[in-house]
């Protein structure tokens, strides 16, 4: 019962067979071996698995594969410049202890970035709340909040 | 879990006709339910007919009052400013569901045809009298959303049929709305309890002196500035969350509240009334004698919240947990 | 030691870049060839017979490999007491309870095949309340112990008995006494990676298991142990550590899951990875040890502590893993937090049908630490004194030695109250009864190691390469935390070297020295006193090669420039200067004379001295390592409960300012000053860090986290219904660093993993008091319990 689908995955086309019953996560992890998405609970409640799809975060652990047809898929993986330059966003989370474990990290640098994607100056509160279906036990928030913060002054100039 | 078949139409008439050819198939929109219960084993569906790519039902149209397609997501509608001005209820609720990934794709037809005693945009529907479309077959029907909401994960649909959008009046500009979500945390959270109001009132003094009341920090002294200013609850609606088997209107209290001018003491026999409608029941979420409580206090503070929005003086102000 | 390069720097975290590119191997990619995944089946009943078990149809399930029962392993007995085998026989003693694995080639079969298997059981009366258990005629959870002799009761025969002075005496001579109960709930880790582990052995039997345990060597002894016992005598272990998404107590013990792993590997020849699901994590990983207290305590009139005496009774649930020896800690607080003369404790442990406990960050601290707090307060009330006054009046002192034998150092606990007095504005915002309020709450913590097991040491083994790149092989690991970034700001303050010139290996028993394991505050404190030791060796060994090589090379380079320009005149220099090691410094790669520290030919490249002096020429060829190992001078605690199990301890204060909504009994935390003891920090931005974390999962801890059991059964098995808090939940926290350098500490450095969780709950409890009168002694304070408070006082 497999299908073909095409998107376009971290800035390349991607041609794949896939069984309808997969989810984003499953193609990701299990078959394109990109395993920085994380699966902490399966089922949207902690955030490790946001990857952005067409501009926005998305649990890619309840998105169904058959969508992905035609759209544009970000995940960790394709954050950094392809020589291996850290995103802002990356570089602020080492400089600042915003990632302690990292299981949440790749999750909560796609919600950051979807974020600030959108909008380059947020106020705490936005920050908070765009990653608010993010679940960190380490941080308490505050050094990835923080994290963010400085990335976005960094990439305003 | 089982395999299933996917489905993508591009049409609501192409659904329906996919739908009518198929064996246990079920409806996805959003998918945020949906995958959770095929994950859990809860549902095995043998087809799964998608709704995300109908872009028919998709839309917001604002001509005489508010048309809201079913595959609009609760992002889309709590950013929407026509909603947060006129329909404000809706964009609380809609923007307190789960999380930011969750409202990116749940759609407000699932999150209403998914029937959970908690959800966060059925309380606020109800309140503004919405009536929800529905397409099958044999054409197309509306049904007020009171009665579309039959009980937990039931929906007045028949075979085949879907939910395309729902259709709320406009209310002028006499009226406010507000929800809200009582829970222990600011995201991720089910509600302990969620309450809706819509208020549709008629001012005896100045707007702008009932604009100045909310200026103040002490309830009780609002609530007299605003009885100064002859404030009369002409039309008033309160819809509850979890304590019944679905999200329930408060009949006897919207009732009670009509024509009265606002007291303190109405607002309390308002609160009681609502509260005595209420049929919570104990479980390891909450327990039945706090929710009953809580349709007293949030009532009350819903209702001045519309009232609040209506004077102006804070269109979008999130209710906070703290009067 | 001011003149520090590398300690008390925010030196980024690049050693773990690849948490932020999403390349980082947690147990969830490890992978081996041909690798299967296995599957547990738990009980459906709390307390019943098995029947029987009948395999056969998830057997004949394609995909599966092995389907294993109590029946098809040997009947060997494992955990603390060896109260429970690894698949259960016969009797099943709550949920959790594993009944039968499988092992598949994808989860999904492994899954699948679970629900194939067919057992029949036959339920007995279960018991889930500890007093109940305690009763004399109680049905007994276990009928006999390990080795099969008889039980008469539910309670544990643990020694969790302490005294020191005369408390009836104290209790008599006392002005003022006050006596409450408190309780406290299971709490889960809540680790974001979930457990798994992959165990694999090779042709010789000879095991390589890669688990997220904190403890390597003590894992692999319990393994060793478990083998032995199957039959597997004299094979090699090796343990290793993928990354690890998060510990928090979880990766202490060795859990049955782990053990299963190893069977189901045995069983298949073929490498197999267990991994749990959030809802087994929740359901099947012993979470916090869930307690009741029963706390006096008196004062004399000029509020001085005379006695304090405490009686708990913890639910051990079905078996006994660390959860059991928490009250080892609490006693800590309950003797030692403030000077107390005359202190009792007695901790009763009791099995039941209910889930069994393990450790979680801050072990039994958090538990006794809300009990003692909360009584402070009250006795302060009683005594008519503030309580941020009442404290400082009974604040422990350097110097003092406490009724457990604790030997205090250091101890900033004034500084600690007197800031956050003043940050959380204490003189202004006390005692105002208006829904608003503030209070404190001050901790004691193991910082200097914890002599729980008969080591507590860490080796630490350092090599330098030619090209100048300092390897570091350690037994210890880590679970987030940053410990590689610190220790290796540590070894290049020791050596000379820079921060990113060192690379560690931790997490590998083949490779690193044995390490008590990383837990109870102690990696930075140990580790980095044995790193300390072993980069000075090594420094010491780089200048014993520069005084060889930098005359040889200083010579040469005359030499060229003589050859170069015939006029050039060579200065006349004065060897003596760097004739031997201890006239030589290193720092910040440069080797130069201590009494020229800018001298223009002397001064050197330490990279230079390497490839010129290390691994070559004819028979005096060297090579540059070193290793300590450091244990550090501590006591196990003795028949008594007595001794100094630390080298130092840490002390800190958590101040709360809270609003509470008087009509739905919501408590809003509107600040939150922590305040920590951390001798130095030898990584700032990482010591807030923890303390931040640690505050969090505090917060969870006094307001919304607990695992809700009901008849045994854990009903809040996700994280829609567990209360972790979100980011929207924004709560001001304030982490305040105290520096106040211990002579025992690496560059002055004490332990703060585990403090800043311990006095946040109780510092929220006794703000709500403040706020609005109500006591809330039962954790965490949920608004319908202060709603129900404040309705029975009539508010």
């Amino acid at each position: 019962m497999k299908k073909e689908i095409t998107f376009t995955l971290n800035n390349e086309e991607v041609i794949v067979e896939v069984d309808p019953k997969w989810t984003l996560i499953h193609l990701l992890r299990e078959v394109l071996e990109l395993t920085g998405t994380k699966e902490g609970c399966g089922v949207g409640e902690c955030g490790a698995c946001t990857v952005i799809v067409d501009g926005e975060a998305v649990n890619s652990c309840l998105y169904p594969v058959m969508e992905v047809e035609g759209k544009t898929v970000a995940t960790i993986e394709g954050v950094a410049l392809p020589d291996g330059t850290l995103h802002p966003i990356q570089q602020a989370f080492i400089e600042n202890n915003g990632v302690q474990c990292g299981y949440c990290t790749s999750g909560m640098i796609m919600s950051a970035k979807a974020l600030l994607d959108k909008k380059s100056d947020p106020t705490e509160d936005e920050i908070r709340t765009g990653i608010s279906g993010n679940i960190c036990r380490c941080t308490g928030y505050v050094q990835i909040v923080e994290s963010i913060q400085l990335a976005a002054e960094r990439m305003k100039k | 879990m089982k395999a299933y078949d996917y489905h993508k139409p591009h049409t609501v008439k192409e659904a329906i006709d996919i739908m009518g050819g198929l064996e246990n198939a079920k409806y996805i929109a959003g998918g945020t339910d949906v995958m959770v219960l095929l994950r859990q084993g809860k549902i095995n569906p043998a087809n799964l007919v998608s709704l995300r790519n109908v872009a028919e039902i998709s839309r917001i149209d604002t001509q005489n009052g508010i048309r809201i397609g079913a595959g609009v997501t609760h992002t889309q509608i709590a950013n929407n400013e026509f909603i947060r001005e006129h329909y404000s209820a809706l964009a609380d609720g809609a923007g307190v569901v789960g999380s930011k990934q969750i409202r990116n794709v749940a759609t407000i037809g699932g999150n209403i045809c998914n029937a959970a005693p908690s959800a966060d945009t059925a309380c606020p529907l109800l309140v503004l009298d919405a009536e929800a479309v529905i397409a099958g077959k044999s054409g197309e029907r509306q049904v007020p959303v009171d009665d579309f909401i039959v009980g937990p994960s039931q929906v007045a649909l028949e075979k085949g049929e879907l939910v395309t959008g729902f259709v709320i009046p406009a209310f002028g500009d006499r009226t406010g709305s507000a929800y809200i979500k009582h829970a222990r945390r600011l995201a991720m959270d089910l509600p302990i309890l969620g309450i809706a109001v819509r208020a549709t009132v008629k001012i005896g003094g100045a707007q702008a002196a009932c604009r100045d009341a909310f200026k103040l920090t002490d309830v009780s002294d609002i609530v007299k500035r605003l009885e100064a200013e002859g404030l009369v609850l002409e039309d008033v609606r309160v819809a509850m969350s979890v304590v019944a088997p679905r999200p329930v209107r408060a009949r006897k209290a919207e009732e009670a509240a009509k024509g009265k001018t606002i007291s303190e003491k109405v607002l309390e026999e308002l609160g009681e009334i609502a509260a005595s409608e209420s049929k919570p029941r104990d479980s390891f979420r909450g327990e039945a004698w706090y929710r009953r409580d809580m349709v007293k206090v949030l009532t009350k503070r819903a209702l001045l919240k519309s009232i609040e929005r209506m004077t102006g003086a804070s269109s979008m102000v999130a209710p906070s947990r703290l009067w | 030691m001011e003149n520090l390069l590398h300690v008390g720097k925010n030196v980024p975290r690049t050693a773990e870049i690849d948490k932020v590119t999403g390349h980082a191997v947690y147990i969830d990619e490890y992978k081996r060839p041909g690798m299967l995944y296995g599957k547990i089946l738990y009980s459906q009943y709390a307390h019943a017979r098995i029947k029987s078990i009948n395999t056969e149809k998830a057997k004949k399930l394609p995909g599966v490999r092995a389907v294993i029962t109590g029946y098809d392993i040997p009947d060997v007995r494992v955990g603390f007491l060896g109260d429970q085998t690894v698949l259960k026989r016969d009797i099943v003693r709550q949920f959790r309870d594993e009944v039968a694995a499988v092992a598949a080639i994808t989860p999904e079969i492994a899954e699948d095949a679970l629900k194939l298997i067919e057992v029949e059981y036959e339920p007995l009366p279960a018991i889930f309340d500890p007093i109940e258990a305690m009763k004399p005629d109680a049905a007994l959870v276990h009928e006999t112990d390990a080795r099969g002799r008889p039980l008469r009761s539910n309670i544990l025969p643990l020694p969790w008995k302490f005294s020191a002075g005369d408390v009836d005496k104290a209790r008599e001579e006392s002005t003022y006494v006050v006596k409450h109960d408190v309780t406290t709930p299971w709490i889960n880790q809540c680790c974001m990676g979930t457990s798994g582990c992959v165990a694999e052995f090779d042709s010789n039997n000879n095991l390589t298991y890669c688990a997220q345990t904190n403890v390597i060597f003590g894992a692999k002894q319990r393994i060793a142990t478990y083998l032995r016992n199957i039959g597997l005598k004299g094979k090699k272990i090796r343990v290793l550590n993928p990354v690890v998404g998060g510990s928090f107590g979880t990766k202490l013990d060795t859990d049955i899951y782990e053990f299963i792993c190893i069977q189901l590997a045995l069983k298949t020849r073929k490498p197999v990875k267990i991994r749990f699901t959030r809802e087994e994590e929740f359901a099947a990983l012993p979470p916090r040890q869930a307690s009741r207290f029963t706390i006096e305590q008196g004062c004399d009139k000029e509020g001085k502590l005379t006695f304090r005496k405490v009686d708990a009774i913890l639910d051990n649930g079905a078996y006994t893993s660390w959860g059991a020896t928490t009250p080892s800690v609490m006693m800590l607080p309950i003797s030692s937090m403030y000077r107390v003369p005359n202190v009792s404790f007695q901790a009763t442990c009791v099995y039941t049908n209910n889930i069994y406990s393990q450790a979680m960050r801050g072990y039994g601290n958090p538990q006794a630490a809300f009990a003692v707090e909360t009584s402070m307060d009250l006795l302060a009330e009683k005594a008519g004194i503030d309580p941020a006054e009442f404290r400082l009046i009974n604040r422990n002192h350097p110097g003092d030695v406490t009724p457990m034998g604790l030997k205090i150092t250091t101890c900033p606990l004034e500084e600690c109250i007197n800031t956050v007095k003043e940050k959380i504005k204490w003189d202004e915002k006390r005692g105002k009864k208006n829904g608003r309020g503030v209070g404190m709450a001050s901790l004691i913590h193991v910082a200097g190691g914890a002599r729980v097991y008969l080591s507590d040491g860490t080796g630490i083994r350092i090599k330098v390469n030619e090209d100048g790149e300092v390897d570091v092989l350690s037994g210890s690991t880590d679970q987030g935390q940053g410990s590689p970034t610190v220790i290796a700001q540590i070894i290049a303050e020791a050596t000379g070297f820079r921060p990113e010139d060192v690379n560690i290996v931790f997490g590998d028993t083949a490779l690193g020295l044995w390490d008590a394991g990383t837990h109870a505050s102690r990696h930075t404190f140990v580790a980095g006193n044995a790193a300390v030791r072993a980069g000075e060796l090594i420094k010491r060994q780089i200048l014993e090669l520069a005084v060889q090589h930098i005359p040889k090379l200083v010579k040469r380079s005359l030499k060229q420039q003589q050859k170069k320009n015939p006029d050039f005149v060579p200065p006349e220099l004065d060897y003596t200067l760097i004739d031997s090691p201890d006239k030589l410094e290193l720092k910040d790669r440069m080797i130069y004379p201590r009494e020229a520290p800018d001298h223009p030919y002397f001064k050197t490249e330490v990279g230079k001295i390497l490839t010129s002096g290390l691994h070559v020429g004819v028979g005096e060829s060297k090579a540059v390592a070193a290793e300590v190992f450091w244990d550090p001078p501590t006591q196990m605690l003795n028949a008594e409960m007595k001794g100094n199990y630390s080298c130092t301890y840490a002390f800190g204060t958590a101040g709360v300012e809270v609003e509470v909504d008087k009509q739905t009994g919501e408590v809003k935390i509107l600040k939150l000053v922590s305040a920590h003891d951390v001798g130095r920090a030898i990584n700032p931005t990482l010591v807030k860090g923890q303390i931040y974390g640690a505050a969090y999962i505090g917060i969870g801890y006094g307001l919304t986290e607990r695992v809700q059991v009901v008849d045994g059964k854990v009903v809040n098995a996700n994280f829609r219904d567990y209360k972790i808090l979100t980011a929207n939940d924004n709560i001001p926290v304030e982490a305040v660093i105290i520096e106040d350098p211990d002579p025992a500490g690496p560059y002055g450095a004490k332990g703060i993993g585990e403090p800043g969780l311990v006095p946040t709950a109780p510092a929220i409890a006794n703000a709500i008091y403040d706020a609005v009168g109500v006591w809330i002694k039962d954790l965490p304070i949920t608004p319908e319990k202060v709603l129900a408070a404040l309705k029975a006082q009539g508010q």
